[in-house]
């Protein structure tokens, strides 16, 4: 063994030389760093340009505007505005005159091309017009309508002249058709209608988001109004009431495993207990909800546990102190000063569980769902299934729309955690 | 009653006199456990009606546990437990009949660090009337408020912004604003946990003087590690040392001419 002692001057040489050694890997490590978090914000930004450069156009659409003839004969048969009389007429008859009558077509070939272009949403649009303001009968007014699918990848320039026509969607009888509204100026390209107003639909052009949202929106609402009591509830109950035993340490091993269980595994679940045992309807919201609040209970109560126990002991000694009781404790100054990040937790639960798909589609939400639901008890679909729907479809309308619908569920996301952030500064203030 | 003569042994550990003749805390053969490990071993002492007492003795000794078996806060910790006999005015607070609410309002606490409620300085004094439903009305609990904070000697100073938070105020005034708090439910006892070592001396003396005034209506237990605090604001003092009471006297005498070597070796310095 060297038991040399080091003098001063030996001391200070070796550090020097050591100083530009440790400086470079100081240097090192920053430039580490930076590269990591250059190339983290270059995902993230290739990530939202890809989504925004494709989910906008997805908020237009083609229309071709229309003199429609609103002959309350033809249109309003009974006359009594009815949904079976407005069904009777002959609205996309109307329509259908209206159009032949500028592309004049010829032929029965011809006219049933022809017919394609206007999407076949025409009659309830017109249905709808009248409904809202019958003092349009009687008239010639110019409406908008949806072109189909096709014409609109072609306007877009996705189905392209060039292509041989066997292997075109639109044939060439039709791309002269639409050349000619094209002349006349009656093809304009707008915010859609359908994108936020209208729900799940077959024809891409008419397919909306409306109904996945307030699915989404009711899914989440069962979701919070289970999860967060009972998550506050058990979170309160381990840390300030629960003696510290095996019992409670196997209860909090749990919880924390819960936490990291993938969601499928809810998802059958409640599957087998929601739907098979208790015998509730599939595709409904409260079953979604459901079976996500068990999902992001871990979350909530853990995040909340974190909250109670970063309440300084000081205060709970100062209320027990003047006798105040258990309930008061907890009531009167544990759960207030938890609650911002009590908040927090569950706000994070609640964007994870808007943007979960996998446990819905076990319980059915992914079902063709039309109409829009009214409660918890119609059968719906939430945002990110609809998404992972429109995916899938063949249309190319749908890419657009799915974009778009990515965009729209990540607006809802950003201002969730807005909210989280705005409600932890606001209760925060209270000292 | 049992007579409390008898309801007791081992004399021989503490030097001095640990009885009172106008006595409202009587503790009798307390051991305090946490886990297996004896905190305090078989303390017998009386708190005096009206009677400031200091418990000094070198870190650990003791004397803190001992001060939170009166208002029974060691209950909240888990593996704490308590032997012997504690009674106030004749009743066994640690009775199975009896609350540990009740109890804490008749015995108030000062803990070491000022621990205001993160709320206003008049809901932090009101709070105790409060819970515990003192006051009949609005103006009742205004009156208690401003009351107790007169007798806190924090009136003058807050009195214009008794809205405003608590935690904002000074060390010594937050410290002062819990005494307020403290003494606004009317308590019997006060209990008080080395509650000048987080403060400046200015403040220090403040605190000091109050509870040198407070010494006439209540019964004040007061925990300190400064032989000089307890000279300057007890009657009685009594001496912990590993979690015995070594020594109990009247103040003057147990500074001047303590009895017991271990209680000479503490104030003359050589140990703690």
């Amino acid at each position: 063994m060297n038991k040399k002692r080091i003098t001063p001057l030996e001391a200070t040489n070796s550090v020097k030389k050591s100083i530009v050694k440790r400086r470079s890997k100081d240097n090192r490590l920053k430039l580490y760093g930076r590269i990591a978090i250059g190339l983290a914000v270059c995902f993230l930004l290739f990530l939202f340009y890809s989504i925004f450069t494709k989910g906008f156009p997805g908020f237009f659409q083609y229309y071709v505007t229309l003199d429609i003839n609103f002959d309350r004969e033809r249109i309003d048969p009974k006359g009594d505005l009815s949904d079976n009389s407005l069904f009777d007429g002959e609205a996309s008859k109307i329509v259908n005159e209206s159009l032949f009558s500028i592309i004049e077509p010829k032929g029965r070939k011809a006219k049933k091309q022809a017919k394609k272009i206007v999407s076949s949403g025409k009659d309830v649009r017109i249905a709808k017009m009248v409904k809202n303001d019958p003092s349009l009968f009687g008239t010639i007014t110019k409406v908008k309508f949806a072109l189909d699918d096709d014409i609109d990848s072609f306007l877009r320039g996705y189905i392209k002249r060039e292509t041989p026509e066997s292997e075109r969607r639109v044939s060439d009888k039709v791309i002269g058709f639409v050349d000619k509204l094209n002349q006349d100026g009656r093809i304009t390209y707008e915010f859609s209608d359908y994108i936020l107003k209208g729900s799940a639909s077959g024809n891409p052009e008419m397919a909306g988001i409306k109904g996945a949202f307030i699915g989404s929106m009711l899914t989440l609402s069962v979701c919070l109004l289970i999860s967060f009591p009972l998550g506050v509830a058990t979170a309160v109950y381990l840390e300030e009431i629960a003696k510290k035993n095996r019992i409670t340490e196997f209860i909090e091993v749990n919880i924390n495993n819960l936490a990291a269980v993938p969601s499928v595994v809810f998802g059958i679940m409640g599957l087998a207990i929601f739907i098979s045992i208790f015998g509730m309807p599939r595709s409904i919201p409260l079953v979604g909800g459901m079976v996500l609040a068990l999902m992001t209970l871990p979350t909530i109560i853990i995040s909340s546990r974190a909250a109670i126990r970063a309440v300084p002991p000081s205060v709970r000694d100062a209320a027990y102190g003047i006798g105040a009781s258990k309930l008061q404790v907890i009531f009167h100054h544990v759960i207030p000063l938890a609650m911002p990040g009590m908040l927090t937790g569950t706000i994070i639960g609640m964007a994870q569980a808007l943007g979960e798909t996998a446990p819905l589609l076990m319980i059915g939400m992914v079902a063709f769902i039309v109409d829009i639901p009214n409660s918890v008890m119609d059968p719906g679909t939430v945002l990110p299934v609809q998404i992972f729907m429109w995916a899938d479809f063949a249309e190319r309308m749908f890419i657009q729309k799915t974009s778009a619908a990515i965009i729209v569920l990540l607006g809802f996301l950003i201002s969730m955690n807005a909210l989280a952030v705005y409600l932890r500064k606001k209760l925060e203030r209270r000292w | 009653m049992v007579n409390i003569k008898d309801d007791f042994k081992d004399l021989d550990l503490t030097v001095g006199d640990v009885f009172s003749k106008d006595a409202r805390l009587k503790a009798r053969n307390v051991n305090v456990f946490y886990g297996i490990n004896k905190a305090i071993n078989n303390v017998t002492i009386d708190i005096g009606n009206k009677e400031v007492i200091s418990f000094i003795g070198p870190s650990g000794c003791g004397k803190s546990t001992f001060l939170r078996c009166f208002n029974r806060m060691n209950d909240t910790i888990d593996s704490c437990r308590i032997e012997g006999k504690i009674t106030l005015e004749d009743e066994n607070i640690y009775d199975d009949k009896i609350d540990v609410v009740p109890l804490r309002a008749r015995i108030g606490m000062v803990f070491q660090k000022p621990n205001p409620f993160p709320k206003s300085i008049y809901d932090n004094v009101a709070y105790g009337p409060r819970i515990h439903g003192l006051s009949e009305n609005k103006e009742h609990l205004d009156n208690i408020v401003e009351e107790s904070l007169k007798r806190a000697g924090l009136w003058e100073e807050v009195n214009d912004r008794l809205l405003s938070p608590g935690t904002g105020l000074s060390g010594g005034q937050q410290q002062r604003l819990c005494i307020a708090r403290a003494i606004a439910v009317s308590p019997e006892v006060i209990l008080m946990d080395e509650p000048c070592s987080a403060l400046d001396p200015i403040a220090t003396a403040k605190i000091e003087e109050l509870i040198h005034e407070l010494g006439n209506e209540y019964s004040i237990v007061i925990v300190t590690h400064s032989m000089q605090q307890a000279a300057r604001v007890s009657k009685r003092t009594a001496y912990f040392h590993l979690g015995k009471l070594i020594e109990v006297g009247k103040t003057k005498e147990i500074f001047t001419r303590p009895r017991h070597n271990q209680t000479e070796a503490y104030i003359s310095g050589k140990i703690g």
